[in-house]
């Protein structure tokens, strides 16, 4: 059985992988670009994992941005100033940190269902939010610095200098690719199963006599561990964080990214992220009122594409998914 | 009589004033299919969800076989071994009938929190989820979508998903509701062959096929319990006829 559940996602992911690895080729002399096709690898990451959570488990989540944030936050309160520390032993402190908070947060949150799962996770993303905001200890709304970036060495052997924009770009790739290929696979076993299962109908699932909040709950920590891991990334490229990374609306465009590239489909998050960034960066360059046209374009997308641009892609390359 | 195998002592339940379930005493013996009838609104359906723990009961014990499991979770009834089919259709309709079967098989297997072993890897799922099937009449059917099947076939995965979990009790909740004639014959069959190897509590509207099935039923109205016979000694007894099937104003 293939792995991809649709011709589309196939073509799309040979097509947008092979592209990409050629991005810092084609953009030689222009770094921005390298940069700003970098962050949206990070936001990629970032919307797949809500596109795990929303689209996949069925939860629905307005407070995940808080993750992301508080990946970039644990960081940069972890590390000893002045000192430079090692990439890969730091990306799993961050994840297992931020595991560990979602563990906590999932087991209140996971109480409820629906709109009120919406109005928890919101509360309490605002909470940290504020908590970081007016807090002087880790710099209120200026957030905090992260002078020296981490070092990449492994067992002595050190391949990636994240100073460099094109090392960074490609770390941010196979970052992307890694998360792409954890949740298919996951999504695949029987883990997946059951969590589809659970997603369609929850009330069945526990008939037959699994226990849905034990799935929701595991999910819940792998998102989250996932989207932190973004927000880390997203803070060493920028080289600071601050309490904007975790405000509500990071949450709400993620979502809308996720919904434009067609909830469920994990390869649609790419796709969500690259269009809506996109336009928001070309509008944003033709007029000063580009938050109308953003908006109504987004709206005519959504009502237009009722299973997102992935579904449009299916449609067009035809193969439908199972 | 073969073994009790699932027993409730004063069951009660109560919404707010409402007694939808009155000190309720029954026992379900092993390898024969007891039903329980009553008019709409005896509690039939309350009983069956307190029965595989959907609703925690207000007062009263469920023992099975002699273990208390009164204050276990809903999904522990199930792997227990207290199997529920539903009185609305409730089904994994994106799944294909094979899948839907799997999900219950997986459940009875284990390992359901491996997430990097394909769905796919393990035959013995897939044999359980087949033998389900098989059962049921619905092999053919295995690689059809669950949306796609007709109501019947569709009522018949239901019980084939409850058999895949290994059920030791099977609780079933009108199984033969909105179905022809035609398709509750092929219903009556399949419970004749499972009451040779479970235990079945059967709630039906469908009288002449529980004065078929039935090795035992019992009567209800109002929450209470009226009467637990076999089935020749209940359709003599004039209280069951006053109470119930002798009432002129209700049509079945």
């Amino acid at each position: 059985m293939s792995v991809f559940s649709s011709k589309a996602e196939k073509v799309f992911i040979f097509a947008f992988f092979f592209i990409a690895l050629g991005i810092p080729l084609f953009f030689n002399e222009n770094t921005f670009y390298v940069n700003k096709i970098s962050t949206m690898l990070i936001l990629s990451i970032f919307v797949m994992s809500l596109d795990y959570l929303v689209g996949r488990t069925g939860l629905i989540t307005l407070g995940h941005a808080m993750f992301y944030g508080l990946g970039g936050y644990l960081f940069a309160i972890m590390i000893p100033e002045y000192e430079v520390v090692n990439f890969w032993l730091y990306t799993f402190y961050v994840m297992a940190a931020s595991g560990v908070i979602a563990l906590i947060v999932g087991f209140i949150v996971l109480r409820t269902s629906g709109i009120y799962m919406i109005m928890i996770t919101l509360a309490l993303a605002q909470m940290t939010f504020y908590f970081f905001a007016d807090s002087t200890e880790y710099g209120g709304l200026d957030g905090l610095f992260i002078y020296l970036k981490p070092e990449t060495s492994i067992f002595g052997l050190n391949f990636l200098d994240l100073d460099n924009e094109n090392h960074f770009y490609y770390l941010c790739l196979l970052s992307l690719f890694n998360c792409y290929v954890f949740c298919k696979v996951s999504l695949h076993s029987r883990f997946g199963r059951v969590i589809d299962a659970i997603k369609e109908n929850p009330e069945r699932a526990t008939a037959l006599g699994y226990n849905i909040f034990h799935f929701r709950l595991v999910s819940y920590v792998l998102s989250s561990s996932l989207a932190a891991y973004a927000g880390y990334l997203f803070s060493l490229q920028y080289g600071f964080v601050n309490p904007t990374m975790m405000s509500w609306e990071v949450s709400a465009s993620a979502l809308v990214m996720a919904i434009l590239g067609g909830l469920g489909t994990i390869f649609g998050a790419i796709l969500g992220v690259f269009v809506y960034e996109s336009l928001h960066y070309g509008i944003e360059h033709m007029t000063q009122y580009w938050m109308f046209w953003m908006g109504s374009l987004i709206i005519l997308m959504v009502l237009l594409l009722k299973s997102g641009i992935a579904g449009l892609i299916e449609q067009l390359v035809g193969g439908k998914r199972k | 009589m073969s073994e009790c195998i699932l027993q409730a002592e004063n069951l009660s339940k109560h919404w707010g004033g409402l007694k939808a379930l009155n000190e309720f005493n029954i026992k379900f013996y092993d390898k024969s299919l007891h039903s329980i009838v009553g008019p709409n609104g005896a509690g039939k359906s309350t009983m069956l969800n307190i029965l595989c723990g959907t609703y925690p009961a207000t007062k009263g014990v469920i023992l099975y076989r002699g273990e208390n499991i009164t204050g276990l979770k809903s999904h522990q009834f199930c792997r227990k071994g207290i199997g529920r089919s539903f009185q609305k259709t409730n089904i994994f309709k994106d799944a294909t009938c094979l899948e839907n079967c799997c999900i219950a098989a997986q459940q009875r297997v284990g390992s359901s929190f491996n997430m990097f072993k394909s769905k796919h890897s393990s035959k013995h799922v897939t044999a359980i989820a087949e033998d389900a099937l098989e059962q049921v009449g619905l092999l053919k059917q295995a690689n059809t979508k669950a949306s796609a099947i007709s109501y019947g076939e569709q009522r018949q995965l239901e019980i084939a998903m409850v058999l895949a979990t290994d059920p030791q009790v099977l609780l079933l909740d009108e199984p033969m509701a909105g179905m022809g004639h035609e398709e509750s014959l092929i219903i009556i069959d399949l419970l004749k062959s499972l009451k040779k190897r479970y235990c079945i509590v059967l709630v039906e509207h469908d009288m002449d096929a529980v004065f078929e099935l039935s090795d035992l039923m019992t009567v209800m109205v109002d929450g209470q319990h009226l009467i637990t016979d076999v089935v020749d000694n209940i359709r003599a007894n004039p209280l069951v006829q006053e109470a119930y099937l002798g009432n002129d104003d209700e049509v079945f």
